[in-house]
């Protein structure tokens, strides 16, 4: 694999007296979309400030291509695009004027840059428009924008989708994946909407009270080759499912099968007069083992 | 750095308020201008027995001179400078104009200086305080440019704001000057005294120096106000504090210098340097180096404070 694109060696940070961040450490590679994932309050706003430079790192370093955030600030810095928490624009200037304040504090961004980049986010229509006549969504294709203009190698999105509708958050995960395809960017994306983190997460970092408790591929888990199924059926005996690991659930049954082994057990069923109701696989999904790691593997009611 | 200037000054002027500043400012001169032309008395521009009145106030000044005492040094110099003039006056037959002229009108329209100043002071203290209150101020510093530049660029800013509104203080002054008043007669030279000797000046170089020394109290506590506003992420605080200081700031330190001899540390003790040419120093045994001194140390104190703090903060907001 290529070189990290961003590296966290051995990260915390105190704020009175607090340990907010604790021991952190991981890297992400390029073309990676890197998921950030926590309870509220975790520390993933504390984290992502820190790697923009928003706030000093207590000890440890983050290096953003290398270059460290803290010492080399702006050499790092030219790597980076981000939105931290709500991106918050000049109200009083319309989008386009934003952007161009953007603009005028890198080298080298042309118009044709700030054009296409609208395009990109689809905000052409209304770009000339004033920003306080934006909505939310509008608001965070702008904040989309902004940290596109200078092509950089990561973006680091906190809560992108924050208040977004189903349509808008689709659209940012679309968009993210263009990014990284199209461009070999790097994302680093933090949320605490685990359905949303498994649809355009390459790998998944969960994090507790600023403590890595995790870190994993998505498909590792959600391609795993066996895989519950739930079927809903009325099992006058048990003795059919010999030898298969089952649990007895609300209306049915979840099964543990190979991929393969569906059909034949469907067939085993009608076979022995069994109607069958419904047949869906339950995904072991990101919020199973959310909830496992974080709630220290307790069950939740 | 340059577009780091723009920037500010694209964001200081796509608001009204500005506009209203602006507006306000040029009212006020125009409002003394006409009320000056309408119940200002329009007598002769010379009085014919000018030569007598000087000399007889050269006579006082003299007297005068005698009975100071020694730490009056200063005002005793420019006493001397008075006479010199005076004489210089007589000398080469230039009468002192005594009606409005356009000349006068931009000299007497200085007094409007510490209301530029405190629109000055109203951008100083939102420049930063504003960029953390709107929360655009994350945005802002997560770009690849160090936070030194970002507020240096915005100090920089409210400096060239200042110089702006004096200059249309000065312009307006100047067209409503000359189109109420005239040019005057023509001998519009400024006196100057310097080294013992009596030099004509030009009359608009002069100006401009006048209205640049009138505006160091301004351009001091506009620089407070900047670093209230960037250490306190505050404008009201800001604004408020500065405000008061600007108008109150030189009558309380009055006060406190009629007591105590420490006063003449205070800020606005030595704010005012026209002390140094035409008066008595606020305190015993202030100079004008003495001046010159504290307000660096004041200067130096305001940016490192406000450098200092910026530049370290965790951005949280
Ligand atoms: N400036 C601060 N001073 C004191 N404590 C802080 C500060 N900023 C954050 N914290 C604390 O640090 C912890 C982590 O906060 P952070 O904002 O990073 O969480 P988060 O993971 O982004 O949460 P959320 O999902 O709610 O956005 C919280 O307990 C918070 O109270
Ligand atoms: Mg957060």
């Amino acid at each position: 694999m290529a070189s990290p694109v961003v590296q966290l060696n051995h990260v915390t940070k105190v704020i009175k007296g607090k340990k907010i961040i604790d021991d952190l450490s991981f890297t992400i590679e390029e073309g990676e979309v890197f998921g950030f994932l926590g309870p509220n309050g975790a520390g993933k706003t504390t984290t992502i400030r820190m790697m923009v430079g928003l706030m000093g790192i207590t000890s440890g370093e983050i290096l953003i291509c290398g270059k460290n955030v803290e010492k080399e600030f702006e050499a790092a810095l030219m790597n980076i695009g981000g939105i931290v928490e709500n991106p918050e624009m000049y109200k009083f200037l319309t989008g386009y004027q934003n952007l161009m304040q953007y603009a005028r504090m890198i080298k080298g961004i042309s118009k044709q840059k700030i054009d296409e980049v609208v395009e990109f986010v689809g905000l052409k229509e209304r770009i000339h428009d004033k920003v306080k006549t934006y909505s939310l969504g509008m608001r965070q294709r702008l904040g989309l924008a902004q940290s596109l203009l200078h092509d950089p190698k990561v973006m680091i999105l906190d809560e992108p989708t924050n208040g977004l509708d189903p349509a808008g958050i689709r659209e940012i995960r679309d968009h993210l994946k263009k990014l990284t395809k199209e461009k070999g960017m790097s994302v680093i994306v933090s949320s605490h909407l685990l359905s949303e983190m498994e649809m355009m997460c390459d790998r998944i970092a969960i994090i507790q009270n600023g403590k890595l408790v995790d870190i994993q591929k998505v498909h590792d888990y959600v391609n795993d080759t066996k895989q519950k199924y739930f079927f809903e059926v009325n099992l006058e005996n048990v003795g059919i499912l010999d030898n298969i690991p089952y649990e007895k659930v609300d209306k049915g049954y979840e099964i543990e099968l190979e991929k393969e082994e569906v059909p034949k057990m469907i067939q085993k069923f009608t076979e022995a007069g069994i109607s069958i109701y419904e047949v869906k696989p339950i995904a072991k999904t990101l919020e199973d083992r959310f909830m496992e790691v974080t709630t220290g593997g307790e069950k939740h009611a | 750095m340059l577009n780091l200037i723009k920037n500010e000054w694209i964001k200081i002027f796509k608001r009204p308020g500005t506009y209203v500043m602006i507006g306000l400012l040029v009212l006020a001169v125009l409002g003394t201008g006409i009320l000056t032309k309408v119940y200002g008395d329009s007598g002769q521009s010379t009085n014919p027995q000018w030569k007598q009145e000087l000399q007889q106030e050269t006579k006082e000044y003299k007297k005068e001179m005698k009975g100071l005492p020694k730490s009056a040094n200063t005002y005793k110099q420019s006493l001397e400078r008075d006479i010199a003039i005076n004489q210089y006056r007589l000398d080469h037959n230039l009468p002192p104009e005594q009606a409005e002229t356009g000349w006068s009108f931009i000299y007497d329209s200085a007094s409007f200086i510490s209301f530029a100043g405190l629109f000055t002071i109203i951008v100083a203290a939102g420049i930063v305080a504003s960029e953390f209150g709107w929360g655009t101020i994350k945005l802002l510093l997560i770009r690849p440019i160090k936070r030194t530049k970002i507020l240096l660029s915005k100090y920089l800013t409210v400096i060239i704001f200042d110089v702006f509104l004096l200059a249309i203080l000065f312009i307006s002054a100047a067209i409503l000057g000359f189109a109420l008043f005239g040019t005057g007669d023509g001998n519009n030279a400024h006196l100057a005294y310097a080294n013992g000797t009596v030099v004509e000046q030009n009359m608009l170089l002069y100006l401009i120096k006048r209205y640049l020394l009138a505006s160091i109290d301004v351009i001091m506590i506009t620089t407070m106000a900047f670093m209230i506003s960037a250490v306190f992420r505050n404008s009201s605080l800001a604004t408020g504090l500065s405000i008061f200081l600007l108008f109150m700031g030189s009558t309380v330190t009055a006060i406190i210098a009629a007591q105590y001899n420490w006063a003449k540390y205070i800020l606005f003790a030595n704010t005012d340097l026209s002390q140094y040419f035409d008066g008595i120093p606020m305190v015993d045994g202030m100079t004008l180096g003495f001046s010159i001194t504290m307000l660096l140390i004041y200067f130096i104190v305001f940016m490192l404070l406000a450098f200092g703090v910026f530049t370290k903060r965790d951005v949280a907001a």
